[in-house]
């Protein structure tokens, strides 16, 4: 393992690159989303701390990571906005498209850095120094933002030579590197959680004693391993000025959109649907002429009132002979008559005045994304088929997909959609959920959920407090009955009932003894939002009526009562 | 003595005669291996005491009583790249299936088909390898005879819910207790299902006992007793 570290300026595999780096871009994209100017202070906030500075509030004296009431203070007219990746990274298409124009591929690596290969856009813009020049004027004049780059062998060398816009000459990257803070390499991690991680290596270098990244490149690399992990491995690599991967160009395909506009706004699905035909095979042809195929399609319409019914629908990639524009006939007349007939959610129903086809995820013909082991398989073009059948039999809404998606309750947890759509789930299955109900998760989860009646010993209903105390423990439980349940129609209209004529309350079948319990749960959600709950969870394993143990119920105490939430059978 | 040997060359005549012409029948219509006969779908290890010859192709399976019984058996075959529909289980939990091993990218719910049940599950039975049926679907005998025939031809194999006559196996869950839980303390942790299964071609009723959800946190630390180990809590 204990391999040493070859000496510095021994040949290392690198690329020669050009960084483009626009500063402090999530402020930069907020503030030309705010409409603010550009030598406005402003700053974005996230979570706690300040996450990126304008430059007029950095003079100011803003810094990163500062809260809110410090940066108030030292600059009272700042402008606080709040963060937005998805922002971020849409605005920044703006520069790569502005870079596109004087380069042929650039990769995106984080929004706010991009790196381009120098080696043969300098060829042929004539030096290096030449496309500098070109790409700080193209991002200027086409995306309007100011920036810098930098060029030099490998990852770290370049991103440190585009923040002080140097042009590192070819062989002497690692001497550029040599006398460097070890406090520069998360400057080459691009993801938040790689950059996190090496910033806490960073902390741990820096106390023990190793504050330039010649000191720590000339440590052994078996033992950085050994010491650090594979982090300590990467931060070694960079530091020494090698790349760790290869640049990966994207070729950036334009969305194709096609789209019709009604003369007289248009009611009815029939018409709607010779249009979508129509529609449909405009944009077969436009993808034809281009040579491209799409892996997604955005249906959207305008009504008169000015409303938007959107939806992204999944194409079929494997079969696309002619196929495609009956798909999307079928697709567009399935969105518009689900809203039309009210079954789906959307804005108010009014006469449409256009329909337009947007294809995204645009790649060239025969450069699709194959599975790794071989094309499409057989089995999954006839599932696909079959699934498309029952769809029109049925259809859209009527053929689910599902995946899961992140939340508490064994409900909130999937996410069902018509099969073929897309969309976004609402909550990140990432994030933590405390709370959550533990595993095993029930097998039926009830859609709706039903009215229960725990009782305790003697009959009367368990109540939970504010404070989570039950009144008693849980002791008994009845469901309800099935409605063409005779014996307990009969039981509920009998007189020992205690009911006396007429009785529209659900009729409740036999009591259950209840085996063990555990809970209960508090499940307090989105208090601040419309569909807040609050909720106690009780897992409840019940007895047969002839003493052998039997199923498992998750009841909830929710509004003063409880409902049957599912039930692990 | 000769007078047997004689009747053994018959009988050996007679069936030499009849397997030529059950040849000729084959030649003449071009029957070939039939789609059941293919390898029978893979079954997650813990469920083969239940069905030791694994899920033939062309089976009806019916499980009365237990939703994750039918999800688990479903589980392996799903795994191993099959695609499975769920037809009239409006409320199944999907992340049971998920962590049972449905694999949920070739997973399709049609939870209402409503009248035109018949229709959707034959289009199912064609193009997917499992289809469960939930036990409140609008299916006539005939319509379910047909559904049988129809999985037989395409080696698919329908694990129903519920009442189906003429089914192959029939997986009856007669008890299932759950352990973890106590008074007010705990969370569900192990079940254990015991099945009673019938067959068409088994005789007597046979009674497995299937630990379904096994936990690991839950350990042998010395004979005849279990303790918790602990552990984190999801």
């Amino acid at each position: 393992m204990s391999e040493t570290a070859p000496a510095r300026g021994a040949p290392v595999a690198t690329t020669r690159r050009a960084v483009l780096w626009v500063p402090d871009w999530p402020v930069v994209a907020a503030m030309a989303e705010a409409g603010l100017k550009p030598d406005a202070p402003a700053a974005v906030l996230h979570g706690r701390g300040m996450l990126a500075v304008s430059a007029a509030a950095r003079a100011a004296g803003v810094r990163r990571g500062m809260r809110r009431r410090l940066a108030q203070r030292a600059c009272p007219e700042i402008a606080i906005l709040s963060h937005d990746e998805g922002r971020d990274a849409r605005a920044f298409e703006a520069v790569a498209a502005a870079a596109e124009d004087v380069v042929s591929g650039v990769e995106i690596s984080r929004p706010g850095l991009l790196m381009i290969p120098a080696d043969g856009a300098a060829r042929f813009h004539g030096s290096e120094e030449a496309l500098a020049e070109a790409l700080v004027t193209a991002v200027a004049e086409l995306a309007g933002c100011e920036c810098a780059v930098g060029m030099a062998d490998g990852l770290l060398a370049a991103v440190l030579a585009a923040r002080s816009s140097t042009l590192v000459p070819v062989g002497q990257s690692a001497d550029y590197l040599a006398d460097a803070p070890v406090d520069v390499l998360p400057l080459a991690a691009m993801e938040r959680r790689q950059r996190e991680q090496v910033e806490d290596l960073v902390g741990v270098l820096t106390r023990l004693g190793l504050t330039t990244l010649s000191q720590f490149t000339a440590l052994p690399a078996g033992d950085v391993l050994a010491r650090f992990g594979p982090v300590g491995m990467w931060a070694h690599r960079t530091g020494r000025g090698e790349d760790v991967r290869p640049p990966v160009l994207r070729r950036s395909e334009e969305d194709i959109a096609v789209s019709y506009g009604f003369e007289e706004p248009a009611q009815r699905v029939e018409q709607l649907a010779l249009v979508a035909a129509h529609v449909a095979g405009l944009l077969d042809a436009a993808l034809l002429d281009a040579g491209v195929r799409c892996g997604r399609v955005r249906i959207t319409a305008t009504t008169e009132r000015g409303d938007v019914l959107e939806r992204v629908w999944r194409t079929d990639v494997g079969s696309r002979a002619g196929a495609f524009a009956r798909h999307m006939t079928d697709r567009v007349r399935w969105q518009l008559e689900g809203w039309l007939s009210g079954t789906s959610t959307g804005p108010e129903r009014a006469p449409l005045t256009s329909l337009g086809l947007t294809a995204e995820d645009v790649v060239p013909l025969g450069s699709e994304q194959a599975y790794l082991w071989g094309g499409v398989s057989g089995a999954d073009s006839r599932a696909q088929r079959t699934l498309e059948r029952v769809q029109g039999l049925l259809g859209a809404d009527a053929v689910l997909a599902v995946r899961e998606q992140g939340g508490r309750s064994p409900r909130d947890r999937v996410l069902a959609l018509p099969w073929g759509q897309e969309a976004d789930p609402a909550r990140r299955i990432e994030h933590p959920w405390p709370g959550r109900i533990p595993d095993p998760a029930p097998a039926t989860v009830l859609p709706v959920p039903e009215p229960l009646e725990v009782l305790d010993a003697g009959g009367a209903p368990v109540m939970v407090d504010r404070r989570l105390g039950m009144s008693a423990p849980p002791t008994w439980v009845r469901r309800r009955a099935e409605p063409d349940d005779e014996r307990a129609a009969a039981v509920r209209r009998h007189p020992s009932s205690g009911r006396v004529g007429r009785q529209d309350g659900p009729a409740w079948g036999l009591p259950r003894p209840v085996e063990a319990w555990a809970g209960p749960w508090p499940v307090v959600e989105r208090w601040w939002s419309e569909d807040a709950s609050r909720r106690a969870c009780l897992q409840l394993a019940l007895r047969e009526p002839d003493g052998s143990p039997g199923p498992a119920l998750l009841a909830a105490f929710t509004g003063g009562g409880w409902v049957l939430e599912a039930v692990y059978d | 003595m000769s007078n047997q040997t004689t009747q053994d060359a018959s009988q050996q005549e007679r069936l030499s005669r009849a397997r030529a012409a059950l040849k000729d029948v084959e030649a003449r219509i071009g029957a070939t291996r039939e789609a059941w006969e293919r390898p029978a779908l893979p079954l997650a290890a813990d469920l083969s005491p239940l069905l030791p010859e694994g899920l033939r192709r062309g089976q009806v399976v019916v499980v009365d009583g237990a939703t994750s019984l039918m999800l688990a058996l479903a589980a392996e075959a799903s795994r191993e790249g099959s695609w499975t529909a769920a037809i009239g289980m409006p409320s199944v939990g999907v992340v049971a299936a998920a962590r049972r091993g449905i694999e949920l990218s070739r997973l399709a719910l049609i939870p209402h088909p409503g009248a035109q049940a018949a229709d959707a599950v034959g289009a199912c039975v064609d193009g997917m390898d499992v289809v469960l049926l939930g036990p409140s679907l609008v299916l006539s005998d005939a319509d379910r005879r047909r559904v049988a025939s129809r999985a037989r031809e395409r080696g698919g194999v329908v694990i129903a819910a519920g009442d189906w006559p003429a089914a192959h196996v029939r997986l009856e869950v007669e008890r299932q207790s759950w352990s973890g839980l106590g008074a007010g303390d705990g969370r569900l942790r192990e079940r254990e299902l015991t099945v009673a299964v019938t067959g068409r071609r088994a005789g007597a009723v046979r009674r497995v006992r299937v630990l379904l959800d096994a936990d690991p946190g839950m350990r042998w630390t010395r004979p005849g007793a279990r303790v918790d180990v602990d552990e984190e809590v999801a």
